[in-house]
């Protein structure tokens, strides 16, 4: 039997469940803040591995993931309050909505050198931004949006079993992703762009696939949140956001699956209890980050790794 | 020759003011390996960037099994049959060998557990075996010319294949071994080499028929034989008799 087409599928069905598992253990034990912390901790988790997958495995450094969860919050917001919409309508809808912006932004920047990329990506979510902000009568700007909650009873530990539902599918999805086939294009291309089209594979649909799928689950993602907050306001689109999700992709593992999803808590945790001292937490963040780069590059997966080859009983 | 299986005819590349190939014709047939030799400079990786898409020709026509493929994008040349490898080996370096095999096999919708058994049996073939599931940037310089050459064999399609100075800086050893490769997926799939080298010894061995190119223009085509006694030839390689 080959080696790995015999991986094993229910292996990953099963961690998930196993962790998703453990946080509704865990709630049990937190109080009302500490339900939100982790909430919100989940939101991140799906931010920063689907990020991931198109920074980290495809080599595109998109600056824009924070400004499709914002294009997801604020669609699904806006359907909500003006028009009266079903959470059952305007949820979907503004999943579309990412996904066809996510294409369309894709085919414009997707052609472009990293650098570019990156540049031009930060420009649009800086729109995105400034868009939010500026359109005072229809986005409300920064006095926020009230939209309505997904439970009217607006309990944290409603929220939790949802969010949890929601990282646990999309994570797992995120993961058939990347060991599809497509998955041995996105670290292809990421290798050797040239390379990889030189033999066959079509880098550009392969590109504009990836961003276009993670932009919806960033959308997807931004969608519910907006729901739990219930009042959005344009910092979601603030590149301070993005910074965050770089922070807990490079301090969990960049371009390994399980890191974002170990990197993304213990940073919102650590974010959320900082938040009484401002703005500090990014300047520890960036400790910890130029930290990581120069001395870890591989993020708390890799020591998690070399922590276990030493205590792992050897083999015969 | 019956009908080539790749032509080109009139192809130009400038670079600004540089006219790196300056209307270029050659004509392979099918299952034929076709050496191609010059001086430095004179055009050989240019043309080879043209027949690839890597380059768009400035004018100047290509056809692959008698459809122009001119303009179109590598990996639209490359489904259609014509594959290359590159001078400087190119692989996934963070990619296993396997997984490096795999990427042109998955790219035509091969089924992953038949892609895998090919990928090692190649592998084995070019007796990496040792090394398959390691990373590819652990692969000597050499190794990595292998790994780049057996990546082409995978692709189900492939019809022309084109090697860019395949045996530049590698030892005798992986040179036998590419050419075994070469010889085994020539007899069994009939595939089209065009090879581009400085190594005389490797090319009277390998081709049917030389082209020579100097000063991004075809000199002359014969066979080796033929070709290094012409004057123009030796006068092109600064009056070193070819050997």
């Amino acid at each position: 039997m080959s080696a790995l087409s015999a991986r094993r599928l229910w292996l990953p069905i099963l961690l998930a469940l196993a962790c998703a598992a453990a946080i509704l253990v865990l709630s049990r034990f937190l109080g009302e803040y500490g339900v939100h912390v982790l909430n919100t901790s989940l939101y991140y988790v799906i931010l920063a591995a689907s990020w991931n997958v198109l920074a980290g495995f495809t080599g595109r450094f998109s600056l824009a993931h924070q400004a499709f969860a914002a294009i997801g919050a604020y669609t699904s917001g806006l359907l909500a309050t003006r028009y009266d919409l079903p959470l059952w309508v305007t949820i979907p809808a503004a999943v579309l909505a990412a996904i066809l912006l996510g294409f369309l932004l894709g085919r414009l920047v997707l052609r472009m050198r990293a650098v570019y990329l990156a540049i031009a990506t930060w420009a649009f979510a800086e729109t995105i931004h400034i868009l939010l902000t500026a359109a005072y009568a229809i986005t409300r700007g920064e006095l926020g949006l009230s939209v309505p909650p997904v439970f009217s009873d607006m309990d944290p530990r409603s929220y939790l079993y949802l969010f949890t539902g929601l990282a646990v599918v999309s994570v797992l999805g995120l993961h058939a992703f990347v060991r599809s086939p497509l998955g041995y294009f996105m670290r292809a291309i990421r290798d050797d762009e040239l390379r990889a089209q030189s033999l066959g594979v079509d880098t550009v649909a392969i590109k504009t696939l990836v961003f276009t799928v993670t932009s919806g689950v960033a959308g997807l993602a931004g969608a519910f949140y907006g729901h739990y907050v219930v009042v959005l306001s344009p910092q979601i689109a603030d590149f301070s956001e993005m910074a965050k999700i770089i922070v807990m992709v490079v301090v969990g593992g960049f371009g390994s699956f399980v890191g974002p999803l170990i990197g993304a808590p213990p940073v919102q945790i650590l974010s959320s209890y900082l938040a009484k001292y401002g703005e500090w937490d990014m300047v520890i963040f960036a400790v910890v980050v130029i930290g990581f780069m120069r001395f870890n590059p591989g993020g708390l997966v890799d020591l998690v790794r070399a922590g276990w080859r030493r205590v792992r009983p050897t083999r015969s | 020759m019956t009908s080539p299986v790749l032509a080109a005819t009139g192809l130009v590349k400038r670079f600004g003011g540089f006219t790196a190939n300056d209307g270029v014709d050659i004509a392979v047939g099918a299952g034929e390996v076709r050496g191609i030799i010059g001086p430095n400079g004179a055009g050989k990786t240019t043309l080879v960037n043209m027949i690839t898409g890597v380059e768009r020709p400035n004018a100047g026509e290509i056809l692959l099994g008698g459809a122009p493929i001119g303009g179109l994008a590598p990996d639209a040349i490359a489904a259609r049959g014509l594959v290359r490898s590159f001078q400087v080996a190119r692989v996934f370096g963070d990619m296993s060998l396997v997984e490096n095999l795999l990427v042109p096999y998955l790219a035509r919708r091969g089924r992953l557990a038949e892609g895998e058994a090919r990928a090692r049996d190649l592998i084995g073939r070019a007796n990496l075996a040792r090394l398959a599931d390691a990373p590819a940037k652990t692969l000597s310089g050499g190794q990595r010319v292998l790994l780049q050459v057996a990546a082409g064999f995978m692709c189900p399609q492939l019809s022309v294949y084109v090697l860019d100075e395949p045996f530049a800086g590698v030892n005798p050893v992986i040179k036998d071994t590419i050419l075994d490769l070469i010889a085994t997926e020539r007899r069994e799939r009939n595939v089209t080499f065009v090879v581009v080298s400085h190594e005389m010894d490797i090319m009277r061995r390998l081709c049917d028929r030389i082209t020579v190119m100097v000063e991004g223009r075809v000199l002359l085509e014969g066979t080796l034989e033929e070709v290094a006694s012409d004057p123009r030839v030796v006068a092109a390689y600064l009056g070193k008799p070819l050997r």
